[in-house]
């Protein structure tokens, strides 16, 4: 019997980082007091136009380019009719007809194998307003309404939940590293839409809409679930409805929401109160400029510096960290001691003092005295956790911080020689053991050398001399 | 070709417009938005020399404006200008499909 196969597209609403809206200058805010950023414009009161925010512009661009989309240069706006209290004007204006990007492509991995997903289209259009229902009521927050957004609408390309799981959360890396948004998906600032039919021959399925998946996993689960129900379906000599469904975390099922109506009563037309909107070379080149190096160059520079691929990642999903780090990618340090102190003591620094790197006195140069202190053997992991309040906390050096402590790091062969002989000497039984070939031996004796020293010794060099030692 | 449209075009116009319409009304429509169409269709028969879009009445290209906050609105001044309001939120009937 034939397998069936999942054929799986995506709409992604993104909304854009900008401090006014899309076409009014109201702020542009997440988690205000209700209505308290809207102005006429936003409530389509009578005789208000729209005014079209540049900055929407330079982020659709910059999204558009980094999709790899072919970008429409002369594009205008349409407007989407429709009758319900989420939009007082009766339309959203969106793009239809010239978005502001097409034919683009992300690139993908799973299971090691790359693979690219076609972007049909990435066009730009505002936001509705909040509803909440209760019994026969619905409330209105316009705080939302003309939030820009972009859409993204995928092809059909993809064929497994893991594989739609992998998009999303690349398109969430790239949009977060390029600033376009902060997509938040629990906030709602990024929400997707998931269709995805069944079939067994090349001919595809009736398809469900899976509308507002609230997480990257729920996104798998949902694509699962509703596949089952599906093949279910058709199994037992059923149609799957072409239909609108929402996915219930608490129950793990697609809940019906609306059957689709044939045919699209949107009367989209282009809007009249937007004139053509020109992109020209020099804008294209002005936004290309403000494209960071995204997360897949990064992890290829970490992994290239010897920085291990778990690590790496777990700096991606830090921005601010792989910012800092950026910064010395070409100073010649070792990246590997630097990404070690940024994702471990630093870190849990940060969290507990509940800052970011840019409010402590943590500057560049303490920062690489510190890596090259380290990597020479100057300290060590135990001097530098003792240093590090004062490192993020005062304005002094380094080598002043260490004065200041009485720390003395013994890199001195021949004293650490005498201390090392007096440490076997009192532990004769351990030294027996090693000689038999109890290889862990060394580890207690390493422990006993560096307690005797208050863990002022050169980790490197203790080893190296006790090894000598027992060898002998 | 009928000379008019059918009842239930009508009424799905009727209902996109959110409008109520009496059996005379549909009737009467029936005719006149038929006519309408029909001449929209005349329209469409000019033969264009350019197949350029006019999308406004200017061809001047649009002129954004910065990222620069302006003036809101007072939200008890909104509440003045809605049916219903609760609090600092728009009252409506219960939307559904949501």
């Amino acid at each position: 019997m034939a397998e069936y196969k999942k054929t799986i597209g995506i709409e992604i609403h993104t909304e854009l980082k900008t401090k006014t809206k899309i076409y009014s200058n109201s702020v542009n805010g997440y988690g205000k007091t209700a209505n308290s950023n809207v102005n006429v414009v936003d409530l389509g009161y009578p005789g208000t136009l729209p005014t079209l925010n540049m900055e929407v512009i330079r982020l659709a661009l910059k999204a558009a380019l980094i999709l790899n989309c072919e970008i429409n240069r002369d594009m205008h706006f349409d407007r989407k009719n429709y009758f319900y209290p989420d939009l007082p004007k009766g339309y959203q204006i969106t793009q239809a007809e010239t978005p502001i990007g097409v034919n683009g492509y992300v690139e993908i991995e799973v299971n090691g194998e790359k693979k690219k997903i076609r972007i049909h289209d990435i066009h730009i259009e505002e936001d509705t307003c909040k509803s909440i229902h209760y019994k026969h009521h619905s409330f209105l927050d316009f705080n939302r309404a003309g939030v820009p957004l972009v859409e993204i609408v995928t092809e059909a390309d993809m064929h497994s939940s893991e594989e739609a799981m992998a998009y999303v959360e690349k398109l969430r890396e790239l949009f977060l590293y390029a600033d376009i948004s902060d997509c938040k998906i629990e906030e709602g600032s990024m929400r997707c839409d998931v269709n995805i039919s069944v079939s067994k021959t090349s001919e595809l399925g009736t398809r469900a809409e899976i509308k507002n998946i609230g997480s990257i996993s729920n996104i798998g689960r949902a694509i699962e679930k509703e596949a089952a129900r599906q093949i279910a379906l058709i199994e037992n000599g059923k149609e799957v409805e072409f239909a609108t469904y929402r996915y219930d975390e608490k129950q793990d099922e697609t809940v019906i929401m609306r059957v689709k109506e044939a045919g699209n009563d949107y009367r989209y037309f282009p809007e009249p109160d937007i004139p053509f909107v020109e992109i020209d070379d020099e804008l294209i080149a002005e936004v290309k400029k403000t494209i960071p190096m995204l997360a897949g160059e990064r992890r290829e520079r970490y992994v290239a510096a010897g920085i291990s691929l778990l690590n790496a990642n777990k700096i991606i999903q830090n921005r601010n960290l792989s910012n800092y780090l950026n910064k010395f990618l070409d100073s010649g340090i070792n990246l590997v001691i630097a990404s070690n102190l940024l994702l471990g003591d630093i870190s849990a620094y940060l969290n507990k003092m509940g800052t970011e790197l840019e409010n402590t006195k943590l500057t560049d140069e303490k920062f690489i005295d510190l890596v090259q202190k380290l990597d020479k053997g100057d300290i060590n992991s135990k001097v530098f956790k003792d240093i590090l309040d004062d490192v993020m906390e005062k304005d002094t050096t380094i080598d002043e911080i260490i004065a200041s402590k009485g720390i003395k790091i013994i890199n001195d062969p021949s004293a650490l020689k005498t201390i090392i002989s007096n440490v076997l000497e009192s532990n004769s039984a351990s030294v027996t053991d090693y000689k038999n070939g109890n290889t862990r031996a060394i580890k207690f004796l390493m422990g006993q050398i560096m307690k005797e020293t208050k863990g002022s010794a050169n980790p490197e060099l203790v080893n190296k001399l006790l090894e000598e030692e027992l060898n002998k | 070709m009928s000379d008019r449209l059918t009842k239930q075009e009508v009424l799905h116009v009727a209902r996109l417009a959110r409008i109520n319409v009496t059996e005379e009304e549909i009737e009467k429509y029936q005719v006149q938005l038929k006519q309408l169409l029909d001449d929209v269709d005349k329209i469409k028969e000019v033969k264009l020399t350019n197949e350029d879009r006019l999308i406004a009445p200017v061809e001047e290209k649009t002129v954004c404006r910065e990222d620069e906050q302006g003036e809101m609105l007072d939200p008890e001044e909104i509440m003045k200008n809605v049916p219903s309001s609760n609090g600092n939120f728009v009252e409506v009937p219960v939307m559904i499909n949501e």
